[in-house]
């Protein structure tokens, strides 16, 4: 089947062998590796993407499912400008230890920030609940989605 | 990894109710159930439901109809819903996680008929009736009948789920959504209680509306204490008796089981809470 959609800003045009998940499309045959797999099942959001700039679990999704779509992923989050504050943030505070549920919480983050300049901690815990971290526990990562967000509405002032 | 033999997109309606009619076809909504039933080998042939057009929600006088494509973010999200709506919207609100509620739709949630489906109880309140179609026609279903047990439903072969029509709630009604689980997030309901509430100028109940996930063997709505109720002065005693009714008829009906000593006095205590919350809410709603 024949599927045409947006892969990080670019039209792509890929011939899908039957059917195979979104995350498998992704790290198998894209190479883009930088979205992790870990439950499998919706609930840790380590996998997580954005679809038509809405954060989705790429694991419960099929790749068929996103002709006519916008995917981006954590690394087209990573090459995109406006989204730099988040990264340096995640360095800076710690925000990252193991690094294997980090993709998915910066990519759920770039979408919260995209629609929200201005978060409350609890509109980020929110913006967050999907994404589980075994490491550092949350605050680091709540505060360095807080301080993107501070820089982001500085530069825009 | 999975296999599937055969993935359809029709565009046209009609297109798809033919592909359903040939009985090899599963529906696809988002998939954030089905998915993982793929990971199983099953279905082996898919029938993607999502460019029929059906993601509406219609507003048409005492009612609304919402299109079995609509997901949970865009139920919450919608104001119209969430004035008419409220308990479906706040239902909605809570499914899983942000990632699951941008795909995860109402129509996939009532046909996966989980016991612990979210929205259900939600919907129950508001008689919603299910606009079933195949091609040989349409018929309605209350919801109340459709869902037959755990994971089991009235969907005919080569039916789909088209829409769902609920009566919207009046202005002046009080309510209250509760969902028991672990944590907040990507939670599986251990219980889920709906209720709403009106009161008569006399400060007796007019009309009271009770559901409950996984509190028997379906999402149901608890007409006896429904009865029970209707004509009294409200009183935490009050709500306590009919809230001890309703344990009773949940060992009558599930059984007793190991989870018993833990659910009985947790539905006593979490549906006079209920009953309570949506009590104050109306009396909030009063004043302002």
């Amino acid at each position: 089947m024949k599927v045409r959609f947006k892969l990080n800003g670019k039209f792509v045009m890929l011939d899908l062998p039957g059917v195979e998940r979104l995350i498998d499309l992704l790290r198998e045959r894209l190479d883009l590796v930088g979205t992790k797999e870990g439950c499998g099942k919706g609930e840790c959001g380590a996998c997580t993407v954005l679809l038509d700039g809405k954060p989705v679990c790429s694991c419960l999704m099929l790749a068929s499912q996103i002709a006519g779509h916008e995917i981006v992923t954590i690394e087209g989050v990573a090459a995109d400008n406006r989204y730099a504050h988040i990264l340096n943030a995640f360095e800076e505070t710690g925000a990252v230890q193991c690094g294997y549920c980090s993709p998915g919480m910066i990519v759920s983050a770039a979408a919260l920030l995209a629609r929200n300049r201005h978060p409350s901690d609890n509109e980020i815990k929110r913006a967050l609940a999907g994404n589980l971290c075994r490491c550092t526990g949350y605050s680091k990562i709540i505060e360095a989605v807080s301080r993107a967000a501070e820089r982001v509405a500085q530069e825009r002032k | 990894m999975i296999s599937v033999l055969e993935y359809l997109r029709p565009e046209k309606l009609d297109d798809a109710l033919h592909i359903m009619g040939g009985g090899e076809h599963t529906p696809a909504a988002g998939g954030t159930d089905l998915v993982l039933q793929l990971r199983d080998g099953r279905p082996r042939k898919i029938l993607d439901l999502e460019r029929l057009g059906l993601d509406f929600i219609r507003n048409a006088g005492d009612i609304i109809e919402i299109g079995s494509l609509v997901t949970h973010a865009a139920i919450a999200s919608n104001p119209l819903i969430a004035k008419s709506l409220p308990v479906l919207s706040r239902a909605s609100s809570l499914v899983g996680s942000l990632q699951i509620r941008n795909r995860g739709t109402v129509g996939g949630n009532i046909v996966n008929a989980s016991p612990c489906a979210d929205t259900v109880p939600a919907l129950l309140l508001y008689d919603a009736e299910l606009v079933l179609k195949s091609s040989g026609g349409t018929r309605t279903v209350p919801l109340s009948q459709f869902v037959l047990g755990p994971y089991r439903t009235s969907l005919g072969p080569g039916e789909i789920l088209h829409s769902i029509i609920c009566r919207k709630a009046e202005v002046s009604t009080g309510w209250s959504y509760i969902k028991l689980g672990r944590r907040q997030a990507v939670n599986i309901s251990r219980m889920t209680l709906a209720t709403s509430i009106f009161m008569n100028g006399d400060g007796k109940i007019g009309s009271v509306r009770i559901s409950a996930g996984s509190v028997f063997p379906t999402p149901s709505r608890i007409p006896r204490i429904e009865r029970m109720l209707v004509g009294r002065t409200p009183s935490q005693e009050l709500y306590r008796q009919a809230a001890n009714i309703a344990a009773d008829m949940m060992i009558k009906e599930s059984g007793h089981r190991w989870s018993t000593p833990y659910k009985k006095p947790v539905l006593i205590n979490l549906l006079t809470r209920a009953l309570t919350e949506a009590q104050s809410k109306l009396i909030a709603g009063m004043v302002s």
